[in-house]
């Protein structure tokens, strides 16, 4: 348990932890009758030589990482956290509002986040990028968008 | 057949609407090459969505081209303001810059676009040679070879230079696992999709190397923003001497091989060509003093093999469906988009096709020599456009992008998914190149794999008595415990 303290640890930890649910939830998975898969393989075993393969490479990765020592990876600065929420902000004003919506404003507040002070080129980059992008997609690629507010209005 | 290969390359010439598309391509290519963190996998994979709609030829031409033109363009900003436009123009950096900082920008971009026309023309040639030559060989190929091939190409995901070998082989058997949800091809068994049908076919390769690829720069170049750029003033690109062609010509041709050849090897791509092309140069070099402090034999060797690794890494991707890079893992994509089967029969039914596509390679190449040559300076100056502008952009190009492909908001949530993970996997240094070769590789191991076990009544070991398929294990093996047996060996000498 010593080693846990050290944080490069998680990552192999966090890896082995997924491999072995994926192991658990292919046991689970149906099997074929013989006469279907015959000689070959059943659903399940390929995914679970791929992660058995996996644990066998997590063990080597964790081995090189204590005869290493590499450093722990800093942690990010608020615009990295921050795009991160705009894209759950992204997927709430798109499932309740609308997609050119969730654009816009996300649009808008990445730029601001990222530094614009100018919120005139902000509102600007916000507005004509997905205009443009719509006007391309609907008009020379011909593809329907999600319905939402806007588009309900657009399609009718 | 030659006279076929002809005409068909001909016909791209004497077509003004894919002359243009090449030459409007070409200049969104060099742009997005010389935006610091954009480079030609991002800019492929953005670019995808909108080939949809066009001809096969001219959405692969596209795709091509973006990565043909922005490999070359990632050495305008590595000599300008030392930063690569893309990874490939990594080993630019070490003698571009320095010998801009002397005042000799335009000679070091004039080396540079020759090299890289040179380069990609050789390449191409190869290509136009080689692939019909191993799309027969590949003709003989049946399931046993096409798994070993295929483990093979996965194996050799150890070698990329981004990440060390077992994160990489790590991020490969993550991309071949995600090739298993959906339904088994088989026996119809939902895998891993927790009642979700919209994933019954399994995972679209477009919206997850838009996550991967777009997204996941996206969040990197989010913790660059307080970046200031420098540039190197310079009047205009100079065409090399007569000295300085005696000087390079040697490591131009040189590099020209190593690139095409590092090109052809799967999972290999132009960054590898490079620095192998820079460290030869300055091997075989007399004056290797002068490297790292602006020796044009470096920029020759460095920008020669990353533009020759382009038509290189082209060959296994077309002849094999196996991709040379992740740029040519999007064009793979493209390919089976548009109905475009790599293999052995695209070059015996849809040969015409084939060799409009390489045409349209050495068009790329042309057009972005002159773009070089002309523009580089006018070019150059995109790379200051603000982060805070690009990136919001790229955005929603790539949210757009990957809801285009099949109109499914699934696919916009997959690829901000993706790109958190890429994000986070790219933070703790595994790259995202593996994860989607690993993608495109899955179907074809488990597929092949099955197909070899009812072949040989279940007797998995009965693959090893087909001699093709045993070289290529064998390869394989060499590819993953090669480099630890020479250290070895080494050692015990020492």
């Amino acid at each position: 348990m010593k080693y846990m303290k050290n944080k490069i640890y998680l990552i192999p930890l966090i890896l082995a932890i997924f491999s072995l649910s994926v192991i658990a939830i292919s046991l689970q998975l149906d099997t074929s009758p013989e006469m279907i898969v015959g000689d070959s393989m059943q659903a399940r075993s390929f995914p679970i030589f791929l992660m058995v393969l996996k644990l066998f490479l997590l063990g080597i990765l964790t081995y090189q990482f204590y005869k290493n020592k590499p450093k722990a990876v800093s942690l990010e600065k608020y615009h990295t956290w921050g795009s991160m929420l705009l894209f759950l902000l992204f997927y709430l004003l798109t499932v309740y509002t609308d997609m050119f919506i969730g654009i816009f404003v996300v649009i808008f507040l990445m730029s601001i986040l990222w530094g614009e002070k100018r919120l005139w080129v902000a509102f600007l980059t916000a507005t004509v990028t997905p205009g443009l992008v719509f006007l391309l997609f609907d008009f020379v690629l011909k593809i329907r968008f999600p319905r939402g507010i806007l588009m309900n209005l657009y399609y009718g | 057949m030659f006279e076929q290969a002809i005409s068909a390359m001909a016909s791209v010439m004497v077509d003004p609407y894919l002359l243009g598309l090449i030459f409007a391509t070409t200049v969104l290519g060099v742009i997005i090459g010389v935006l610091p963190g954009l480079g030609a996998t991002t800019g492929a994979a953005l670019l995808l969505p909108f080939t949809l709609t066009m001809d096969p030829v001219h959405a692969i031409a596209v795709l091509a081209t973006i990565y043909v033109s922005a490999t070359f363009a990632g050495s305008i900003t590595a000599i300008l303001i030392n930063t690569p436009g893309t990874s490939a123009a990594a080993a630019t950096t070490f003698d571009g810059y320095p010998l801009a900082q002397k005042g000799e920008a335009g000679r070091a971009l004039g080396i540079a676009v020759i090299s890289s026309t040179v380069g990609g023309i050789f390449s191409v040639l190869i290509l136009c040679f080689a692939a019909p030559l191993l799309a027969r060989v590949a003709y003989e190929f049946r399931s046993p070879e096409y798994f070993a091939l295929t483990v093979f190409g996965l194996s050799m995901l150890a070698s990329i230079s981004a990440g060390g070998a077992v994160k990489n082989l790590i991020g490969g058997i993550f991309g071949v696992w995600l090739s298993t949800i959906g339904a088994e091809r088989v026996t119809g068994i939902e895998r891993f999709m927790f009642g979700n049908y919209e994933l019954y076919e399994g995972l679209h390769f477009v919206p997850i190397f838009i996550g991967l690829f777009a997204i996941s720069e996206l969040l990197v170049q989010s913790k660059t923003v307080d970046k200031i750029i420098k540039t190197v003033s310079m009047k205009a690109v100079k065409l090399p001497t007569k000295e300085d062609y005696k000087k390079i010509w040697k490591t131009i041709l040189r590099s020209c091989g190593i690139g095409t050849f590092i090109g052809v090897l799967p999972a290999e791509g132009a960054t590898v060509a490079s620095m192998i092309g820079y460290s030869e140069a300055r091997r075989w070099s007399k004056n290797k003093k002068e490297f790292g402090k602006g020796s044009i034999e470096g920029i020759a060797g460095a920008e020669a093999a990353n533009n020759a690794a382009t038509g290189g890494a082209m060959v296994p991707t077309m002849v094999l469906g196996i991709p040379g890079s992740g740029t040519t893992a999007i064009i793979l994509v493209g390919l089976m988009v548009h109905g475009l089967r790599p293999g052995v029969y695209l070059f015996t039914e849809q040969v015409e096709k084939v060799y409009q596509i390489f045409g349209s390679m050495f068009v790329a190449n042309v057009m972005f020599m002159l773009m070089g040559l002309y523009a580089a300076k006018l070019f150059a100056r995109v790379s200051l456009v603000p982060t805070q502008i690009l990136w919001p952009i790229v955005f929603a190009l790539s949210v757009i992008g990957a809801y285009a492909f099949q109109g499914q908001l699934l696919d916009v949530w997959l690829a901000l998914i993706f790109g958190v993970i890429g994000f986070f996997a790219r933070r703790h240094g595994f790259s995202v190149a593996p994860i989607a070769v690993g993608l495109i590789l899955g179907e074809m191991v488990e597929t092949n794999l099955q197909h070899s076990l009812k072949m040989f009544d279940g007797q998995w070991w009965l693959i090893l008595t087909q001699p093709l398929a045993l070289m290529f294990l064998i390869f394989a093996f060499l590819g993953l415990c090669g480099p630890m047996i020479f250290s070895w060996i080494t050692k015990q000498k020492d």
